[in-house]
């Protein structure tokens, strides 16, 4: 997996995690609808850069629709975070299937567009291709925004101070209910943006969420949950271990990262760039 | 026991029903295999309340375990299966250990990334595990001598043999919830704070839960291997946590026939619905969604609440008599130390912020005293940090001359130290008796996973006669958060005196209470300083003023004035900064 794809999926994980609480199990689903709306939308249109806009907001769209309808209902319970696991869980499980309900169980190719195709470069032995120039261009723009997004903005403020403490963000009369809503949908929207640039470097499946879901994990442990900072390190530093013994040594590839998680966990409990306290409710 | 009994017989009988076709006889044996996986699971949810996504782990790394044996050594069918309960116990040990330093969902999520390192061990070992194509081959399994039983391919016998064992399974299970050990976990799972502040070291407990949990998964997986002749990767991969997580809820968890039911159920739908519908995880996944959402106890927990009658509501005590401290605290508990607690130059910060600032601080064995300043003081920082929940940043802290600095909250309950806490802190899940119970239990044992918890004479004498005292006998039964406010307050105290302590931390013990039921408690506070020194922050100045030997007024995490209550009243500093006239 691309360590910048990983970065731009984990983000959304780690916000609604930081936020409300709760590990969205559903976001690798997300991440897959995503890459099945790029699919739909190139393949009404033929577009590749209207699929990057319509994705994430088709997919911001159902965020908004499994907040409001599924999630809201847990809040306020017993145990409501286990119980927001739980639901996106569940949903996890069911939309896939719904998923191959319509489309058919076999993944849909998508090209690379042509304006990307081909090598742009070579680096000593190694083609550099445009379409990973072009994710890495990508990254390079959206994580400052997203940054400026959370550190600059009301909105940002909100959610960074209802990450610390949500009960006294409500004292202050602030609508957190709709900051939760954004926040999600958000997470989704995001996702499902990753998952339209990964589409033409993989087959567009109903099973590529759960993968890249667990690997998110990983990132998050490794860099700290919750973190802008932490995300982005340990993003690189887990899709970059991934590539390089991925081509040394192939068979290994996924065993050295979760013995990097394993070791962070020891070494350092919270994460490489999480903050004390944080997250251990 | 009615309940044991009948679950027997229809063991015993369920093959007639189905004139032993053996489809149906596999079904059942798989049922049962994975209710066990179930109830072993909700040892650890229903349990302690700790979510796992790891199980995969201990049910894989046992049927592996019992598989490669019976592939390569050929041993007794019982070794097999013992190593590989084993198997799951140690893997779980091990998953325990490390992901215990986090709670919540953050422990969750722990739970399965490290699970899936078992899984592509057993990806990459092939030529052992035989990698995606699962482990096959097993030769035919027998008992060993004397019993000698050959496990026939008859699925009746097999049935008859796996169900004697879930059995017997489920009633140690049932033993051990009822244990010390297993009345401590319930205790931690009701509040982990009040838990650790009665001394249990609430991290092994849950360490215990997680080994129990792990070794009963592994008995599954080892039967899972016996049963299907066959180990699939399945097994051991992420989503079996994920199945068995689904089962445990359906059924409804805190309750020994929940997992079966919810493994009986998704079986069904599992082969029932995948026979008639391709898609079948949409209604496994939409059903699940809508019992959480809408039945949080699931099938049988809703089904037992729903049959069971409301316990009439507990009669009020009478509330004008005062608790006498002579039953409460047995013999009077004074060292002869010139000081029993000492803190020496305390720092308490929170990022710039002081709390506590360089306290030095001394209360003599028998003392009353009581520690005042306006809000934001530090005065329950203060608590906390002499009772281990907050680590100091600087200072030391003496009890019985003993260094206590940084301990955790569960050691120094042990040495003798209580509290009560500002905001009432109690088991509201567990009964009144209970509450009190746990308390006293902890002075006595919190590992004994053996004998039945109620059989603890002791323990069971002193948790009647502090009830006895405090005047809640009459609602022993009823559940803590029932109590009205007042009664709740009186039970914290009584959870604090059962651990039998040498010093007594009261953090606003009349915060919300009539003027009536403060005027009892303060009497009552002044008593029991007869038997145990004790430190009480309180508001109330009348309170204050009438019942303490000395005053500690802090202001700014700082000592602004300490000495007898004419003293304070006399203070220009006091009467300047905290009665602001």
């Amino acid at each position: 997996m691309n360590g910048c794809i990983l970065i731009l999926v984990a983000l959304g994980l780690s916000i609604v995690f930081g936020l409300m609480g709760i590990i969205n199990f559903a976001h690798g689903v997300f991440y897959m609808l995503g890459a099945y709306a790029g699919w739909v939308t190139v393949h009404l249109t033929g577009s590749f850069w209207l699929a990057l806009l319509t994705a994430p907001l088709a997919v911001g769209l159902i965020g908004i629709l499994v907040e409001r309808g599924v999630l809201q209902r847990t809040y306020g319970t017993k145990n409501a975070n286990f119980a927001g696991v739980l639901v996106t869980y569940g949903l996890a499980i069911m939309i896939p299937d719904l998923v191959r309900m319509t489309f058919g169980r076999p993944g849909k190719p998508f090209a690379v567009p042509a304006a990307l195709t081909g090598s742009l470069f070579r680096l000593g032995e190694i083609d550099v291709h445009a379409y990973r120039v072009f994710i890495l261009g990508v990254t390079a723009v959206i994580l400052p925004l997203l940054w400026l997004l959370l550190n600059r903005t009301n909105l940002g403020l909100v959610i960074r101070a209802g990450t610390s403490d949500n009960l006294m963000v409500q004292l202050l009369g602030i609508n957190v209910a709709r900051t939760w809503t954004i926040t999600y949908a958000l997470g989704a929207a995001l996702a499902a943006f990753a998952g339209v640039i990964t589409a033409p470097l993989v087959a567009v499946a109903p099973e590529m969420g759960g993968l890249v879901l667990i690997e998110c994990f990983i990132v998050t442990v490794v860099g700290g949950m919750g973190t802008f900072l932490g995300v982005v390190a340990g993003g690189l530093l887990i899709g970059e271990s991934l590539a390089i013994t991925g081509m040394l040594y192939d068979v290994l590839a996924d065993v050295v990262i979760y013995l990097a998680m394993a070791l962070v966990l020891l070494v350092r409990p919270r994460g490489l760039f999480g903050q004390e306290g944080m997250s251990e409710e | 026991m009615r309940g044991l009994i009948l679950a027997a017989l229809v063991l015993a009988t369920a093959p007639l029903y189905a004139d032993y076709t053996p489809f149906y006889l596999g079904l059942l044996t798989e049922v049962l295999v994975f209710g066990l996986f179930a109830l072993a699971y909700d040892v650890l949810l229903g349990g302690v309340g700790v979510l796992s996504l790891g199980h995969s782990a201990f049910l894989g790394v046992a049927a592996y375990t019992t598989g490669i044996l019976l592939a390569r050594y050929q041993p007794a069918l019982e070794v097999a299966i013992l190593a590989g309960a084993v198997g799951g116990l140690l893997t779980s040990l091990l998953l325990g250990v490390l992901v215990l330093r986090k709670r919540g969902v953050y422990l969750a999520m722990l739970t399965l990334a490290l699970s899936q390192v078992f899984y592509f061990v057993v990806l990459m070992w092939t030529p052992v595990t035989g990698g995606t194509d699962g482990l096959g081959n097993l030769p035919i399994l027998h008992l060993s001598d004397p019993l000698g039983w050959r496990l026939s391919k008859r699925p009746i016998t097999r049935y008859y043999v796996i169900a004697t064992v879930i059995f017997l399974a489920v009633l140690a299970i049932r033993h051990m919830l009822g244990s010390p050990l297993g009345r401590a976990m319930r205790a931690v799972k009701a509040n982990e704070t009040r838990a650790a502040a009665c001394g249990f070291d609430t991290r092994r407990i849950k360490l215990a839960a997680f080994a129990i949990s792990g070794f009963f998964s592994g008995l599954a997986g080892a039967l899972l291997t016996v049963v299907l002749e066959f180990v699939p990767i399945e097994n051991i991969h992420w989503q079996m946590s994920g199945t068995v997580l689904i089962m445990t809820l359906f059924g409804g968890t805190g309750t020994l026939l929940g997992p079966f039911v919810g493994a009986g159920v998704f079986i069904w739908m599992r082969d029932f619905l995948s026979k008639h519908l391709e898609y079948w995880e949409v209604f496994v996944g939409g059903a699940f969604v809508l019992i959480v959402l809408f039945l949080p106890d699931g099938i049988v927990g809703s089904l037992t609440r729903l049959l069971a009658r409301r316990r009439p509501a507990p009669a009020a005590a009478p509330a004008d008599q005062i608790p006498e401290p002579a039953g409460l605290v047995g013999a009077a508990r004074l060292p002869a130390d010139v000081h029993l607690l000492e803190s020496r130059g305390l720092r308490k910060t929170f990022g710039g912020l002081a709390a506590v600032n360089g306290v030095d601080f001394q209360v003599r064995p028998g003392e009353l005293r009581s520690v005042i300043g306006p809000n934001g003081a530090g005065k329950t920082t203060f608590f906390n940090l002499l009772t281990g929940v907050l680590p100091p940043s600087d200072g030391r802290i003496l009890f019985k001359g003993q260094d206590i600095t940084g301990l955790p909250a569960h050691v120094v309950s042990r040495l003798g130290i209580a509290r009560s806490y500002q905001v009432t802190n109690i088991f509201g899940d567990l009964t009144v008796y209970e509450n009190v119970r746990i308390a006293a239990q902890s002075r006595v044992t919190h590992y004994r996973f053996w004998g039945r918890a109620d059989a603890l004479a002791a323990v069971n004498r002193r948790a009647e006669e502090i009830l006895l005292h405090l005047g809640l006998s009459a609602q022993r039964h009823a559940l803590a958060r029932e109590l009205s406010h007042g009664e709740q307050r009186y039970l914290e105290i009584g959870i604090a005196l059962a651990t039998d302590p040498d010093f007594l931390l009261l953090d606003e013990p009349t915060a919300g209470m009539s003027p009536d039921e403060t005027r009892r408690t303060a009497a009552f506070v002044r008593k029991l300083a007869g038997y145990v020194t004790i430190v009480v922050v309180e508001h109330d100045m009348e309170v204050v003023m009438g019942i303490s030997d000395r005053i500690t007024v802090l202001n700014y995490g700082e000592i602004l004035a300490e000495g007898t209550p004419a003293e304070i009243r006399e203070n220009a500093d006091v009467r300047r900064v905290y009665l602001r006239d």
